[in-house]
């Protein structure tokens, strides 16, 4: 049946949208700050995808490590060089340092690399499985997987590793986990750069199926916002479940009403999550 | 009867913070809340002055029920309060923080600055008027604080741990504004830790350990109260002096 | 220096800035430095109706967009469906606006934050895709106004002044109501929900329904600014009435003059609509990107270095240092 594919797909794409949350979330919850500029992080792993393949015709296992790395570094520069001090300052300030990130980096890849579309070639992540009847990209297959198996991965880290327990401290009470010689200012920065990393990651993953631009942040940074909100934010496994559900009912959506009722759809759960789940934004649980 | 609060209780999700606690208080008191850390002294006056909503009982002002009304339906009926980490309006100056308690009562602009003047006066605040009020230390925002509260002419103000961290030049000179305040015919609610303050200025003391009211009465007796000291003073309780003024 | 002379020569520059403003389409005859003006004042009055509720209130909306594209595409619409005069557009826009306001903002405003600016996103983008839709607001092709006025209601004339002026009216009546808000409690009340809401409340500031109000008041203004672009320009589209970038323009041009004061959002005005117009020329073809690079660039030392503005960078660091000359 043409729907279980499309619920397929939805998945797939839905464990992408998991993995570029997970960082977003675990920010939110340590430090109660939105980042307008998350979506135009996995616009710049999309870039640095096309353009290591196009320039040194690295492939996948080359070039979405390579993305995770210089997002790290661009998430830790970012949060001690205008997050770290805005966030002592006026919410006006708080709100105008990331969107104005966000904005700059739209608009420096615009400039740099133009407003056209680009596309690696199909040939990359090539071929199409056929599982039970469904037929699925290889490139969807291994994007959702990898992404699935990352954002499960960094669920078991903070669970399991010492690091994830420092990060999940400051993330319940900042004083306590001060108190207990857990420095926050460096967890938040590794909760930056771990978060930037993983948006790049997803952005390298989806360049293997999806059209690189500029401008795709503006629609994945709401689309993470809607998984962080759905699933809890703080919560890792949360957003897992959350960022499959926006998948399904985005494809599905798409499949049912038409392409461009991905988007309205999109919103519309968005709003409808801010109007019935307040309770879990105002302040942490 | 100016606040009656019956059988509060307060859950957070199995964790009971405070467990069938009642309090009367009649319109002129002075009453002091005391009790060790994590007793559910701060909780129980988070259900009185409506920043919590309480899981069980009611409580009533002047009558009317308030258990699960907003902030701003208790200043109106005639409560108000201080917070434990001041609050001012670190933007606004000292004299504009007290007319947006003063606007309360007196919507026009031009009386509101008049009558939030006065009070400045009378809270020793009048040099500041100027002033933003991020620059005053923390007896001055404490001290801001009571007058901003004050200006919405309560019957009842309840303050949250207002003399803590103050020297003792300070603190007697908060003593002194809380008599003013009270000779003013304004019923207080306080908590403390500090024992000389309580048993200063309350007419009245309850004692909450555990989520529960343990003693209440005059302070002398309830000082001396085993349980009291017991579960306040440890085990050194028997040696610590307790200065009064009766 | 000494404070009377400081206070002489800013009330001398007041003074010539106000003559200025009030003579430039005469002294300026290039059209291309007219039009300039009409964006400015147009700039000028979106900001300071934002103003009201983001820099006073302290909510920062990014999505006042669609209360500036109701005002917009309204007149528009009423012409180019039923050949109505567009002027009569301009007070339906700004009731249905204030009306929009209250549906938006009712739900809206129990979030705090950095959600509530989230949700003017998610809404104005989800009012955008579906104007983009819709055959009756033109789609995507956008809405026509008369390209001659047939009587003097269709307001549209073929020189820059008579808008430039309508637009300085525009601008009076909303500083105006501005400054009226600002003395009053509404003012008082605003500015603390701004400080610290639940401070606010306790003193008994019904802060929800002053959110409102303000939003209220914003949006009848922005609207208003809306149509006033409708009336000039003649034409709306989604991507020139309701991108996210004409609320964004709204936040930066005030945030640079100062939010929450009267002035700033004229003075981000007088600065930032030039320096756009000029850069789109220097630029050229890629001009649009660099453009916003700028912008995205100059948001973010503002947040970083002077959340205040202009102003707050005036008053308390540049004329101390004068004062202490």
């Amino acid at each position: 049946m043409v729907l279980i594919q499309v619920i397929a797909g939805g998945l797939l794409l839905g464990a992408v949208y998991a993995l570029l949350s997970s960082g977003l979330t675990l920010i939110w919850g340590m430090m109660n700050v939105v980042n307008f500029a998350h979506g135009d992080f996995v616009m710049i792993g999309m870039y640095i995808a096309y353009w290591v393949y196009t320039l040194a015709h690295g492939g996948v296992l080359f070039f979405t490590p390579l993305a995770a790395a210089v997002l790290y570094v661009l998430g830790v520069l970012v949060y001690f060089a205008l997050i770290r001090h805005v966030m002592r300052g006026p919410m006006l300030g708080q709100i105008l340092s990331t969107f104005g990130l966000a904005l700059f980096l739209r608009y420096a890849a615009f400039w740099a690399f133009s407003a056209n579309f680009k596309t690696l070639p199909d040939t990359l992540v090539g071929g199409t499985l056929v599982l039970g009847g469904i037929r699925i990209s290889a490139a969807e297959a291994l994007a959702g997987t990898v992404a699935l198996a990352l954002t499960v991965g960094m669920h078991a880290m903070l669970l399991r590793t010492s690091i994830g327990s420092r990060l999940l401290a400051v993330s319940e009470d900042r004083t306590a986990a001060m108190l207990m010689g857990i420095r926050p200012d460096r967890m938040q920065a590794v909760a930056w750069g771990l978060a930037a990393a993983n948006a790049g990651i997803a952005g390298a993953l989806i360049a293997t199926f999806y059209y690189v631009s500029p401008t795709v942040g503006e629609s994945l940074v709401l689309i993470a916002f809607v998984v962080v909100c759905l699933g809890g934010f703080g919560s890792v496994h949360g957003a897992l479940a959350a960022g499959l559900i926006v998948g399904v009912v985005q494809s599905v959506s798409a499949y049912w009403f038409g392409p461009v009722y991905e988007d309205i759809v999109v919103y519309a759960m968005f709003v409808a999550v801010l109007w019935i789940r307040p309770q879990g934004l105002l302040g942490r649980a | 009867m100016l606040l009656r609060a019956e059988g509060i209780s307060m859950n957070f999700g199995g964790f009971t913070a405070v467990a069938g606690a009642s309090l009367e208080i009649e319109p002129g008191e002075i009453v002091g809340i005391i009790g060790p850390n994590g007793a559910g002294k701060s909780t129980f006056f988070g259900c009185l002055v409506g920043d919590l909503k309480a899981t069980a009982g009611q409580v009533r002002f002047l009558d009317h029920e308030v258990t699960h009304r907003s902030p701003e339906h208790h200043a109106r009926l005639g409560m108000a309060r201080t917070f434990q980490v001041p609050q001012t309006f670190e933007d606004l100056t000292v004299l504009e923080n007290v007319m947006v308690g003063a606007l309360l009562r007196h919507p026009r602009a031009a009386e509101a600055r008049r009558f939030a003047q006065g009070l400045l006066e009378f809270a020793g605040l009048a040099g500041a008027a100027a002033n933003k009020a991020g620059s005053l230390g923390t007896p001055g925002r404490k001290r801001l604080e009571i007058a901003r509260a004050l200006a919405t002419e309560p019957k009842l103000l309840l303050l949250d741990e207002a003399l803590a961290g103050l020297t003792p030049t300070e603190i007697h000179t908060a003593i002194e504004l809380v008599r003013a305040i009270h000779a003013r015919g304004i019923a207080l609610v306080i908590i403390e830790h500090i024992m000389e303050v309580i048993v200063t200025l309350a007419q009245r003391v309850i004692v909450f350990n555990q989520g529960k009211i343990i003693a209440g009465g005059l302070p002398g007796n309830v000082m001396r109260d085993e349980q009291v000291v017991a579960a306040y003073l440890g085990s050194h309780g028997r040696r610590a002096r307790v200065p009064f003024d009766a | 220096m000494r404070p009377s002379t400081l206070a002489r020569l800013r009330a001398a520059a007041a003074c010539a800035g106000f003559v200025a403003l009030c003579a430039y389409p005469i002294a300026v005859t290039n059209p291309y430095y007219a039009r300039i003006g009409g964006l400015v004042l147009l700039s000028a009055i979106s900001a300071s109706a934002w103003n009201i509720v983001g820099g006073y209130a302290g909510q920062v909306s990014i999505g006042h967009s669609m209360f500036f594209g109701l005002g917009a595409y309204l007149p528009l619409v009423l012409y180019s469906n039923w050949q109505l005069p567009p002027t009569l557009g301009v007070p339906m826009g700004i009731l249905l606006a204030v009306f929009l306001a209250v549906l938006v903002g009712f739900p809206a405003f129990r979030l705090q934050g950095h959600y509530f600016s989230m949700a003017t996103i998610a809404v104005a983008e989800l009012i955008r895709l579906l104007v983009s839709n819709w055959d009756l607001f033109g789609a995507a092709i956008g809405v026509r106004g008369p390209a001659v006025s047939r009587t003097v209601w269709d307001f549209a004339f073929r020189s820059v002044v008579p808008y430039y002026y309508l637009f300085l009216a525009g601008l009076a009546a909303v500083l105006g109501t501005t400054r009226l808000i600002e003395r009053s409690r509404m003012g008082y009340y605003l500015r603390a929900i701004k400080s610290g809401e639940g401070a606010a409340r306790s003193l008994g500031v019904p802060s929800r329904r002053y959110k409102l109000y303000a939003l209220m008041v914003s949006a009848a203004f922005a609207s208003l600014a809306g149509s006033f672009y409708a009336l000039w320009i003649g034409f709306a589209d989604t991507s020139s009435t309701l991108g996210i970038l004409v609320s964004v323009e709204m936040v930066i041009v005030t945030a640079l003059g100062g939010a929450g004061t009267l002035y700033g959002p004229l003075i981000g005005a007088l600065i930032l609509i030039p320096l756009q117009n000029f850069s789109n020329v220097l630029f050229g073809a890629g001009g649009t990107g660099l453009t916003f690079l700028m912008y995205g660039g100059i948001i973010v030392i503002i947040s970083r270095f002077e959340p205040g503005g202009l102003v707050h960078l005036w008053q308390h660091r540049l004329r101390p240092l004068i004062r202490s000359a």
